[in-house]
């Protein structure tokens, strides 16, 4: 071969080169995923976006983790038990070791949640921890400033990184463990975690290569990847034809307009699941008089049909939603479905003083969520029915978040992923009374305040018995529901594809992380 | 000659100034790249840390001096979204743009010359007239219709049942007409082969050719009726001309004085406009790469634009403010070369 | 003064032309038609309020359950929509209706305000010469070593910036007018320059300066009615490209908003659907818009070859 095939071609050879070199098990296999989007950097503190989750689930292990239906299962935490309302003891995993040899203990455990408090991006969610500390090699203990419910969640968060690996100085004198964004720091081009894959190669924005641990800890799994090469493939239509043309075995994101064509491919299949991402519109009291009056909120909520979107507009790649907790979450509360009834809308405008209507703007990102802009076109067409009058306005995602920020529009759409997997996330974020102070109601767009909702979230927030905490959220959906303190629309589902023989259904979930450790690849 | 180039140098670096400082105006008001680059519930304080960080908080004087300072010793800065050096990040799309633009090229090449050759010997004959009236059609299709229409026709597929099923012919004029469509219709496919450095060719492999197709031959019909009519109307000026009347007098062949005389003749404006038009083509590139999905410079300016990437997007305008003013000179150069009456006194011909 | 040169210089233009250019068009079947059919077009898309069954701004009669509905001739057909429906539930055939008229509008004015630009820095490059020349033409030759829709883009985005995106999409026609417009004075101020310098140095400029008017008046009065031909032919030509460029923005998302379409943003809306098979939201948009510059492109075709002898007719 004279010529120096890439990509495919190279990595086949590589694949071929090394199952006769080394001496593997009869099951090795490698899985090509086209991803829409790489790792933006190796160091995982550095940014907390779904793409880095993912590449976390790669390389290191958690604490614990999630299951499909939201239970918690052991990773590197075995056990786990509440002492009083402030502390939490963890037993580690004994016998696991890093990619670099070290020994996991958990000292590790206690550097990485000091890391955490450090990174930018994670240093608010884990604000509601004081500090760990190692009691024995595989005891830590946890200590929360409050009361705090969501300890569990937080440490789907925790991957211990390896203290002895990032500590010390680079040749040029910088500090190993230090966190620079966007920029070129130790951690963000070395990794050694516990995870099931190493990383063997890098080229940013182009692929990164795997190669499976031997020495992982978990044996008892399955799964029988021994090698991963990631492709971000950004573009959805090449995505999807990348699966399809058996370039690539994985792929996430396919988009709605391509569900059928997966679907009816003879060498691929489409797994759907219901998503955790809230999409609605938020109403701006502020700005508008009217939308102070809860019957005209209503009246807002009654015209708007969220079955025709989910069903016309998303192709079913949606589940209408009438509260923020989608199935599985601790406030989901089964009660409140989406309401559509345009006459009772128009009666409530009229009872509001309001049957004439009036004119308002919209803002919608158009290249955020799936079809967003088709969406919120369809949603000023509803509104029209009550003599709402929309003037919409779409724009890229670089330019709708200052202008999201100025809160200089009447009515503006977003979505919304709780970063702890829970129901009070949302209330915290988007519809809670806005306190620059506490940072609460940071993404409330319409300045809605509802005092009762949120001291009732606010208890539910310390509240360690989960049994009683829930029924607390549940009935804050319930409030928020009738009060309208935010438009739902829908959740939007997530929807992989993997070649024939790739069994990703048990590892996929709506949390979008695919624990690929446990894949079985069987062709 | 050489006070030519030199005042070509200073063009190149006026356009250059220009659009940097232009970019550079305009970047505030294309969006927040700090937003791009932090998880959503990251608080505003930590936001301005960063923006603090990259200098997004400085005057534009002390942001433009610091811009240019790096450029002039070719740092452009860093991609905010690809998390590269910008020029890097061009070094790697550009490949693809260039494949393409070449493969367009060829095709306007392949066929422009002997259909605007033969519509200007003979033009009165109904093929004439019909390569002129198709030209005219391609001309006003917009190149992203074009674009729209193949991959309707070969990558989705047509079926007609205009005629009657059931009859043979019926059946079979409409199977003649109906397409099966499984011609590639985005991306560059998985079949590349690595050439040298960020050059991965599509040349090499079938599968690569494949994916090449469309998107060149829809590149190319925004040039190709342009460039049929222009040999087509220098041919047939010079087929008037004198010399051609007195080889033709003398007996030369037919044959000869067309294709060695007449379009040697013919050649010289259209290489002039030629060039001009492979640097324009590099800017129609954005419509058919975001069509396409060809990962070229084109669709990453349009995404850059989106993500608010200002170091890119100053980057690729001056690349492409660069390569234009290259292209130009060099077709000048050309042109003095062949023609040595033409004088070069720095304006474009 | 430019009042009265404008009420006179057609007069005289016409009593020069008049007789030929009938002639030739009585002869020309295919300007014939190309005509019909671009009046037609006009008058059709500026009648839109009482041609089309549904006014597709009026967002209450749009109802997305009937989204995606075929034109007539296909099964699943909805009578009420002749040529079908768009993804949100639009009436395709009003839509486009409205969408043409945004189109021509963009189209006309993007022109005007290129011809006004192009004219007058021509003339004043022709006339003046000079530093003023040099200056001009250096400013045309870098926004013509960049095509028409780079300079687009980048004039789009810095208008955007410099109003604001509400303004923008606000005044979203006359911004694009705007842009389009500054985009393509170049062309006008060559060919106009061009001309004058043919025109300068002919006899009748130099009675003219003897007998002591004003360059301003030299200009204006006597040089620019003898450039109008080529720009003329040019114009045609130059809607053309204008309502090109006009889709080929709206097509990249840069240009008119899907909430008051024009030709390029209904056929970017519909591109979106065009795998899953609603092919007509885009490609009949597509066929009018081909139609539509066709015929204009026709129609400067024959004005060219009416116009300038030199050109030959096959």
């Amino acid at each position: 071969m004279t010529l120096k095939k890439t990509l495919l071609a190279s990595v086949i050879g590589a694949v071929v080169a090394g199952t006769t070199m080394l001496p593997m098990t009869a099951s090795a296999e490698t899985l090509r995923i086209g991803y829409s989007a790489d790792p933006e950097t190796l160091d995982i503190h550095e940014q907390l976006s779904g793409g880095m989750l993912r590449f976390s689930h790669l390389a290191f292990d958690p604490l614990v983790r999630w299951t499909k239906d939201f239970q918690f299962e052991p990773r590197l935490a075995s056990e786990w038990e509440q002492i009083d309302d402030t502390h939490m003891r963890m037993t580690l995993r004994e016998g696991v070791t890093f990619h670099s040899g070290n020994e996991f203990t958990a000292e590790d455990v206690v550097w990485t949640i000091e890391r955490l408090k450090e990174s930018p991006d994670y240093r608010a969610i884990f604000e509601p921890i004081a500090s760990a500390e190692a009691v024995d090699d595989y005891t830590v203990e946890i200590t929360t400033t409050a009361p705090y419910p969501l300890l569990l969640n937080l440490a789907t968060y925790i991957f211990p990184m390896d203290s002895k690996f990032y500590t010390g100085e680079t040749d040029s004198g910088n500090d190993k463990a230090e966190i620079i964004k966007s920029g070129n720091s130790f951690a963000s081009r070395n990794v050694s975690g516990t995870g099931p894959f190493i990383v063997t190669d890098r080229r940013q924005g182009v692929r990164v290569d795997f190669e499976r641990f031997e020495d992982y800890w978990d044996t008892e799994t399955k799964g029988n990847v021994s090698r991963i090469v990631l492709t971000p493939i950004a573009e959805n239509a090449s995505r999807v034809a990348a699966l399809l043309s058996g370039g690539v075995d994985f792929i996430d994101a396919v988009p709605p307009n391509d569900l059928d064509r997966v679907r009816d491919a003879s060498n691929a299949n489409l797994f759907e699941i219901a998503g955790t991402r809230i999409i609605g519109f938020q109403l701006n009291e502020e700005r508008v008089e009217a939308f102070q009056d809860p019957r005209v909120r209503q009246a807002v909520d009654l015209a708007i049909n969220q079955e025709a979107i989910a069903d016309r507009l998303m192709r079913g790649f949606a589940t209408p939603a009438g509260q923020f907790s989608p199935e599985g979450y601790s406030g989901h509360n089964p009660d409140l479905v989406p309401r559509y009834d345009i006459e009772r809308a128009q009666e409530l405008m009229a009872e509001a003083g309001y049957e004439d209507g009036f004119s308002v703007d919209m803002i919608a990102p158009n290249n955020r969520y799936v079809n967003d802009a088709q969406i919120a076109q369809a949603v000023a067409n509803m509104l029209a029915r009550i003599n709402i009058d929309v003037s919409l306005r779409t724009m890229p995602l670089a330019q709708y978040w200052p202008e999201y920020d100025t809160r200089q529009s009447d009515i503006a759409m977003i979505g919304w992923h709780s970063d702890t997997e829970d129901s009070a996330n949302f209330f915290q974020y988007l519809s809670f009374c806005i306190d620059d102070e506490t940072g609460a109601g940071q993404y409330n767009y319409g300045s809605y305040c509802n005092e009762e909702i949120d001291a009732l979230v606010t208890q539910a927030d310390s509240e360690t018995d989960l049994e009683k905490r829930n029924e607390m959220l549940r009935e804050a959906e319930a409030m928020l529901y009738e009060d309208v303190g935010y438009i739902m629309l829908h959740w939007q589902n997530l929807a992989y594809a993997a070649a024939d023989g790739v069994d990703i259904e048990p590892v996929v979930n709506a949390i979008d992380f695919p624990y690929l450790g446990d894949l079985v690849i069987d062709r | 000659m050489i006070a030519f180039l030199i005042k070509r140098l200073m063009h190149a670096i006026l356009v250059m100034f220009v659009i940097s400082v232009l970019a550079f105006a305009i970047q505030d008001n294309l969006g927040d790249p700090v937003q791009q680059m932090v998880g959503q519930s990251v608080p505003e304080s930590e936001r301005e840390a960063i923006r603090e960080r990259l200098g997004l908080n400085d005057s534009f004087l002390v942001q433009y001096a610091r811009f240019a300072k790096n450029a002039v010793q070719g740092d452009f800065g860093y991609s905010y979204f690809y998390r590269e050096p910008a020029l890097e990040v061009i070094a790697r799309h550009l490949p693809a743009t260039l494949e393409l633009v070449f493969a367009a090229t060829l095709i306007i090449v392949v066929f422009s010359v002997p259909i605007g050759v033969y519509s200007a010997i003979k033009p009165r004959s109904p093929i004439s007239r019909f390569f002129m009236g198709v030209s005219i059609i391609g001309i006003s299709i917009p190149v992203f219709l074009t674009a729209i229409l193949l991959i309707q026709i070969f990558a989705i597929g047509i079926t007609i049942t205009l005629f009657p099923q059931g009859t043979g012919w019926g059946a079979w004029l409409n199977g003649l007409l109906s397409t099966e469509g499984n011609m590639p219709s985005f991306g560059r496919g998985y079949d590349l082969v690595h050439v040298v450095g960020h050059w991965d060719t599509n040349l090499a492999t079938w599968d690569g050719v494949k994916h090449l197709v469309l998107p060149a031959v829809s590149l190319a019909s925004i040039m190709l009726p342009l460039f049929i009519r222009l040999i087509r109307a220098e041919m047939m000026e010079v087929l008037q001309s004198d010399y051609v009347k007195y080889a033709r007098a003398k007996g030369i062949s037919m044959r000869r004085v067309y294709f060695v005389h007449a379009l040697k003749n013919t050649m010289l404006p259209v290489i002039t406009v030629g060039g001009v038009q492979i640097g324009t083509m590099v800017a129609y590139t954005i419509l058919t790469e975001t069509v396409f999905q060809w990962p070229g410079m084109g669709l990453m300016f349009l995404d850059a634009i989106n993500h608010a990437d200002i170091p890119l997007i100053v980057t690729y305008l001056m690349i492409v403010g660069l390569i234009f003013v290259v292209t130009n000179t060099i077709v000048d150069l050309i042109y003095g070369f062949v023609n040595p009456t033409v004088k070069l006194t720095g304006k474009p011909a | 003064m430019t009042t009265s040169t404008t009420t006179t210089t057609p007069s005289r233009w016409k009593r020069l032309r008049d007789s030929y250019l009938w002639y030739s068009f009585k002869r020309d079947r295919t300007a014939q038609l190309c005509l019909a059919v671009f009046i037609c077009l006009v008058i059709a898309a500026f009648s839109a309020p009482m041609l089309a069954p549904t006014d597709p701004y009026d967002l209450r009669h749009i109802d997305i359950m009937s989204s995606e509905l075929p034109p007539f001739w296909i099964d699943g057909a909805d009578e009420r929509y002749s040529l079908g429906t768009d993804a949100q539930g639009r009436d395709l055939w009003s839509i486009i209706l409205y969408g043409t008229r945004v189109s021509l509008l963009i189209g006309f004015g993007a022109v005007m305000l290129q011809a006004l630009l192009g004219v007058t820095f021509g003339l004043m490059a022709g006339y003046l010469g000079g530093r003023v020349d040099a200056f001009l033409m250096r400013l045309a030759d870098i926004q013509l070593s960049f095509s028409t829709l780079m300079v687009a883009i980048v004039v789009g985005a810095v208008v955007k910036a410099t109003m604001g995106s509400a303004f923008y999409s606000q005044y979203a026609v006359l911004m694009l007018i705007l842009i389009i417009g500054l985009a393509e004075w170049p062309q006008y101020a060559r060919t106009v320059r061009a001309s004058v310098l043919a025109e300068k140095n002919k006899e009748y400029v130099d009675a003219a300066r003897v007998m002591g008017l004003r360059s301003k008046r030299i200009m204006f009065r006597h040089v620019l009615p003898n450039t109008l031909s080529p720009i003329f032919v040019i114009s045609t030509v130059q809607i053309a490209n204008a309502i090109i460029s006009e889709a080929a923005l709206s097509f990249l998302g840069l240009g008119m908003p899907e909430t008051h379409p024009s030709l390029g943003s209904l056929i970017k809306s519909g591109f979106d659907y065009i795998q899953s098979g609603s092919w007509w939201i885009t490609l009949i948009p597509g066929a009018v818009l081909v139609v539509l510059v066709l015929s204009i492109n026709l129609l400067g075709d024959w004005l060219r070859d009416v116009m300038n002898p030199r050109l030959y007719k096959g």
